[in-house]
Parts: structure tokens; C-alpha cells; sequence
């Protein structure tokens, strides 16, 4: 029902993207969007990388997600397939061939990677999402009009849809633990991990971590970190010993991916009709929709 | 100019004082400095201990024996674990890493002294500044899985950890009992190792581990360096050998042997026994030569054809003055004593001697030229 009616709002508000609408500033996109020197990171080596899992169920805890218990992350029949993060895991484990050494297959953990340019907060229309100033590209919930540009403006698949919260469904994704790091805490995910595949740090110190260890075991690594310059830089990086297009990653170039608005706003510059009009009448429409929305919410309860 | 001086001038206690700090444990070892500190002059503020490339890094051998038996990892232990502390069977794991690498197959920064922990370098807290190298629970289990994975494919928890508060919880009591208790049984090297290969013509390769360990003298490390487990204890052994390459399968025996000619040195179609240097190379060192390493002869190493049973080569060219003929256990007749060697020895390997320069009716051994005495030396 409500999936319906938002695919449906999706094609009107297209539709009628050039029409006059009443201006709403709060609804404007203003993304923080500062990149702070210091912003920190996460490494991950998948050469260290043993594929236990762990991570999956440190996240899951962390955000109170649903799990069934630790032991059962033994399970690796899990590799069979490939899996993505969704609203009910925000990061997940796979595995790939090691055509090298069969005992040492490779394991990659895949997450939002916090990208420094992120396509989702210039793909939000209404600045639900933000670069903020420790790397972390977080998501406000109370803003969201559940629009979905996010997801299909970023250019790893990361933000995803609760589809079956029919009431009042969010998009999920990696927070970067905004709430232990606030804390002086550690990611979940890195603070369990056992080997330390993956490592929390400053971006910077990171990357010179990354080219050590790229130049002390020129054999064990493919001399490229993932995440350097990828889409405009990322926060997350990885190290691999294969080409990274071997083990799923997007092939990607070096400039930023851009937001979904972004080429709206193209087009609309087409017809003369100045962008902010198109944030107002989208964001406008939207905001209205949504109001609406919880107020049918309010009304079934 | 002036500067320059100044700074010399305060450098230079500190340099001494620093040599005299180091003295003990440096100056016998003689070190470069550069091996592992990155400044010219390390300093105890600041030593600029390089991070450790383990490759590169002087080391030294303990032996399984010296090492603790067991210890508890619990370093690390908080109150909110998940698992419970390991009680790692240290002096089996020592035992088993003797047969590969040594002590440094873990202890990778391994220099001389009192063995370097792993908690001496690797931080308890993750949350730290130097990045450069894993935390401690990073480097504990990076060290453990990198066998283990090999060793079972598997890298589950409850393997070496208990889990706290589950009904599972073992006492680690006689698990530590267990732990101490458990030794690498001993290894027992085969005499002979037949190998069945794929060659048509030279089936058979005989491999005679107690020749190349006794008569050969070969080190053990030399064929066996950075062993894993695996090479006793996979599942599938001999799939493991035939999947691999030419190359990668005569590479141990390709350290002293040429396999890339020769083949048939070592391919038969039978078994051969122990080596014989007799039927081998039909100079039969064991009347003589046999206390003799093979390096006696053979100086050059590696090359053990182009003697050609020829004694020259070795012991100079004999003559009636220079060789005391008492010595091969036959003192001769005065005739035969003011003879030249060739007169009756004509082989270079001096082995059988003829007496048709002279006598037409005899033979050598049924006539001899003098009498049989006990050999002297
Ligand atoms: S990976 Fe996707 S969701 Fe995460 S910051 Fe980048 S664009 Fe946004
Ligand atoms: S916890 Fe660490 S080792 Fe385990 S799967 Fe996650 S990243 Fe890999």
C-alpha cells in the first residue's frame, strides 16, 4: 500500500517538474558537508580478512537488529551466494576464489563506504543526508520524505529500504556507529573483528598505513588501495591481493558520482527554469505527501 | 660552520652515552644500526625503532625446551568477553614450529636476549595513534589463523576459546593440565620414500632420506624450511603432489641435483637401494675412503662427476720413493720394490695391477709380489 503510493508520487513529481510551487526553506538541501582533515577512516585488509563474520554480528548488536546467536556466524554456506546489505543487515560479509591457495579464500566486507563526495547527500533533495565532520555520511530520519533518490544515486547500492515497515519505514545503512564514536567508543564492527582486518583511524594515517604495507609485501597486495581516489575518495578503504574488479567491486572512475538531483537540476536548466525552483517543487510536494502521510499514521493508530 | 660545531658538541654525549647504554647487548653482534632504527642516532627518547619488516630483521634460534609449556592469554580479558582467555599448549605449538621456521615463525621480531612477547610491541587497545602495526588481540589471532586456516579450513571461535557463561564453559583447570601435557610426538624419518610418478620411461623415483641425511651429511634445513603442518597431516597428500607443476615438485631436489637433464639418475623402473659408491660410479670407496666425508674429494659443491676413479687428483702423483706400498696392507719383494708404479699399476685408480710387463704366466691376486701384512695406517 504504501510502497504503491510512493512509486506513484515518484512519477507525478517528475511529471510535473517544471510547474510553480510555493518556496519552503526549511526543505532545501543545506548538507553539512564538511571534509575535515582529520575525518577518520576504516582500513580493511582482505588479506587479513578470515571471514568469520564476527562484524555482522557486532553490527547487528549494535543497532539492534535481529540476530540469531554468535555461534551460528560459523555457518559459512552463507558464501554460496553473494549477498548485499540491506535494512536488516547493514553490512555483510562474502567470499571469492583464491585461485592461489584454496585454504585461503578471499573475504570482503561490504558496507556504506562514506564517501567523501557522497551521491546520496547530493542525490537528497531535502538534506537528509550528511557528510559530517568525522567521515561519516549519516542519515536524519526526521527530514527523509522517503524519496529513494539516495539509493539509486549511490554508486555502491548501499542505502536501503525497509519495505516491509508499512507504517513508517526508514532508509538503513551503515552510520559509521555515529553513537559509539560520539561516545569515544570504536565501531562495533572493528572493535570485534579478531585479526583486525579492518582498522579505525584518521583517513590520512590510514592511507600512509595502507602504502607501508603496499611497499613492505609488494607481493600480498595489488598496489592500489580502493577508496583513495574512487568516486572522489572514500572513507572506507581497501586492500586487496586481487584487482578489485575480481572480487565485486564496482569499476568506478576518480570524479564523484552524481546525486540523482544533480541531473534533474541539469535538465531543468534546459528549459530555463532556475534549480531552485525544482528543489522548492519537489521538496515542497514531498514535505506535503509526507505531513500527509504521517498524518494518516496518526489517524490508524 | 659555527652551529654545526655546537650541535656536534651536544650530540656527542649523548652518542657516548647511548653506546655505553647499548653496549651489553649491541656491540657483540655485530649490527648495523640501520637494520632496525631509521635515525643516525638513536636515542633513548627517541630510538627510531623502525616497524618491523620481519624478513629483514636479525634473529636468533631457542630451542622448544626453553619455552614455557603453557600460558594463558588473558592479557586482553575483560569483563564483557564474549569468549573466555586461551590456554595455549605453548611448547607443542614451539615443537611443531621447530620443524618449520623456528620460534620466529611467531615471534617474527626475534632479536638476540630474552625473547621479544607479543605483548612487548602489540598495543592492548585498539583505540590507538600507531597504526602501523595490529593491536594485540589483531596480532594473536593474525599469528594463530594464518596456520589454523591451513590446518582445518576453519576459523571457529569455540575451536580454542571456551564461551563465557554458556553451558559449554569448559574449567580451564584441566584443560591447563591437558595443555601441559601435550607434546609433538616424536618424528620418526623414513629410511626410503618411493615415489610413484607420471614419467613413462622412469616410473619409479627412489628417494633414500637415510643416504642424504647420513652419507650425504645434508642439513635438515635444507630440504625442510618453513614447513606447515600440512606436509604430514593433509588430508589428500598425494593429490596434493600431482596437481602441482613440473617445476614445483623437483624444486627441493633441484637444490643440489640438475633434474632438468639426467633424468634417469633418479627415474628407474625399480626401487634402488642405499647408495653404493662402487656400483654407482665403479670406484668403490669402502676399502679406503669409507671414514671420508664426500666433500674430501668432492671440493666443489655440488659437482661430484670429473674425479674419474683418477687418485692423483687428490693424493699428487705417487712415485716409488713417495709411496710407502706397506700401506695397502702388501709389503713388497725387494724386486719389486725398486720398480716405478706404472710399471704394474696402469689404471689411473691403481686397482688392479698386471704382471704382463714382465711375467707372461702371472696374475694379480692369485701371484703377488711380495707379502700380505696387517694394514697400517
Ligand atoms: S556509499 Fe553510497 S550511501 Fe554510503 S556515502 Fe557513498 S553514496 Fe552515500
Ligand atoms: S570480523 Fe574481521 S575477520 Fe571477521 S569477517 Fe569481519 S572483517 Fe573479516
Amino acid at each position: 500500500m504504501a510502497k504503491q503510493s510512493r512509486r506513484d508520487f515518484l512519477k507525478t513529481s517528475a511529471i510535473i517538474g517544471s510547474a510553480a510551487a510555493g518556496l519552503s526553506s526549511s526543505t532545501k538541501a543545506a548538507p553539512k558537508n564538511v571534509l575535515s582533515e582529520d575525518r577518520m577512516g576504516v582500513l580493511v585488509d582482505t588479506t587479513v580478512c578470515i571471514g568469520c563474520r564476527k562484524c555482522e554480528w557486532a553490527c547487528k548488536t549494535a543497532h539492534n537488529l535481529a540476530t540469531d546467536p554468535i555461534e551460528t556466524y560459523e555457518d559459512r554456506t552463507v558464501f554460496k551466494e553473494q549477498r548485499r546489505p540491506n535494512d536488516k543487515a547493514l553490512t555483510v560479509v562474502n567470499e571469492y576464489p583464491n585461485t592461489t591457495s584454496d585454504k585461503f579464500p578471499i573475504n570482503v566486507k561490504v558496507q556504506c563506504m562514506h564517501c567523501d563526495k557522497p551521491a546520496c547527500v547530493s542525490a537528497c533533495i531535502v538534506g537528509a543526508f550528511s557528510k559530517n565532520e568525522n567521515g561519516s555520511v549519516i542519515w536524519d530520519g526526521d527530514k527523509c520524505i522517503g524519496c529513494r533518490y539516495c539509493m539509486v544515486a549511490c554508486p555502491f547500492q548501499i542505502p536501503a529500504f525497509e519495505f516491509e515497515e508499512a507504517l513508517k519505514p526508514d532508509i538503513k545503512k551503515c552510520d559509521f556507529c555515529i553513537e559509539r564514536t560520539s561516545k569515544d567508543k570504536l565501531p562495533a564492527c572493528v572493535e570485534m573483528c579478531p585479526v583486525e582486518a579492518i582498522t579505525y583511524g584518521r583517513r590520512e594515517d590510514l592511507l600512509k598505513v595502507a602504502k607501508d604495507r603496499i611497499k613492505n609485501y609488494p607481493h600480498r597486495y595489488v598496489n592500489r588501495i580502493f577508496g583513495e581516489h574512487e568516486v572522489g575518495g572514500t572513507s572506507w578503504l581497501y586492500l586487496s591481493s586481487r584487482q578489485f574488479e575480481e572480487i565485486a567491486f564496482p569499476k568506478l572512475g576518480n570524479d564523484p558520482a552524481p546525486g540523482v538531483s544533480e541531473a534533474i537540476q541539469h535538465g531543468i536548466f534546459a528549459y530555463f527554469v532556475p534549480p531552485v525552483a525544482l528543489y522548492a517543487l519537489l521538496g515542497g510536494v514531498m514535505w506535503l505527501n509526507k505531513n500527509k502521510k504521517n498524518h494518516e499514521t496518526d489517524t490508524e493508530n | 660552520m659555527k652551529t654545526k660545531l655546537l650541535i656536534f658538541l651536544f650530540a656527542l654525549p649523548l652518542f657516548v652515552f647511548s653506546q655505553n647504554k647499548v653496549e651489553k647487548l649491541h656491540q657483540t653482534q655485530a649490527l648495523n644500526c640501520k637494520t632496525c632504527h631509521s635515525c643516525d642516532i638513536p636515542t633513548k627518547e627517541n630510538p627510531c625503532i623502525k616497524p618491523c619488516p620481519r624478513e629483514r630483521l636479525i634473529t636468533i634460534e631457542q630451542t622448544p625446551s626453553d619455552a614455557p609449556s603453557i600460558l594463558t592469554i588473558d592479557k586482553m580479558k575483560k569483563t564483557s568477553d564474549i569468549y573466555a582467555p586461551v590456554v595455549f599448549s605453548h611448547r607443542l605449538h614451539a615443537e611443531m614450529a621447530d620443524m618449520g621456521g623456528g620460534c620466529r615463525m611467531c615471534h617474527h621480531y626475534n632479536p638476540p636476549g630474552e625473547v621479544v612477547g607479543c605483548a612487548d610491541c602489540h598495543e592492548l587497545t585498539r583505540k590507538r595513534t600507531d597504526l602501523s602495526k595490529p593491536d594485540l588481540k589483531g596480532a594473536y589471532h593474525q599469528q594463530c589463523m594464518n596456520c589454523h586456516r591451513q590446518w582445518s579450513g576453519k576459523v571457529e571461535c569455540e575451536s580454542c576459546h571456551a564461551q563465557n557463561g554458556s553451558a559449554k564453559k569448559t574449567e580451564s583447570k584441566p584443560k591447563t593440565d591437558l595443555a601441559a601435557k601435550q607434546v609433538h610426538q616424536k618424528v620418526n624419518p623414513p629410511e626410503l620414500v618411493k615415489y610413484d610418478t607420471p614419467k613413462a620411461n622412469g616410473k619409479i623415483v627412489s628417494f633414500n632420506h637415510t643416504d642424504h641425511v647420513s652419507t650425504f651429511s645434508i642439513d635438515c634445513e635444507k630440504c625442510h624450511s618453513n614447513e606447515s603442518c600440512n606436509k604430514c597431516h593433509a588430508k589428500y597428500k598425494p593429490a596434493s603432489l600431482a596437481n602441482r607443476s613440473v617445476a614445483d615438485k623437483h624444486v627441493i631436489c633441484a637444490n643440489c641435483h640438475n633434474t632438468k637433464a639426467n633424468c634417469s639418475d633418479c627415474h628407474k623402473n625399480s626401487v634402488v637401494g642405499s647408495f653404493n659408491h662402487k656400483t654407482r660410479t665403479g670406484f668403490d670407496i669402502a676399502k679406503n675412503h669409507a671414514k671420508l666425508t664426500c666433500n674430501r674429494c668432492h671440493v666443489e659443491k655440488g659437482k661430484f662427476a670429473g674425479l674419474k676413479a683418477d687418485c692423483s687428483i687428490c693424493h699428487g702423483t705417487w712415485t716409488k720413493e713417495n709411496f710407502k706400498h706397506l700401506i695397502t696392507g702388501l709389503q713388497l719383494d725387494e724386486t719389486h720394490a725398486d720398480f716405478e708404479c706404472t710399471d704394474c699399476h696402469q689404471d689411473k685408480n691403481y686397482a688392479n695391477p698386471t704382471c704382463k710387463n714382465c711375467h707372461e704366466d702371472k696374475t694379480y691376486p692369485k701371484d703377488k709380489p711380495g707379502k700380505l701384512v696387517k694394514k697400517s695406517k
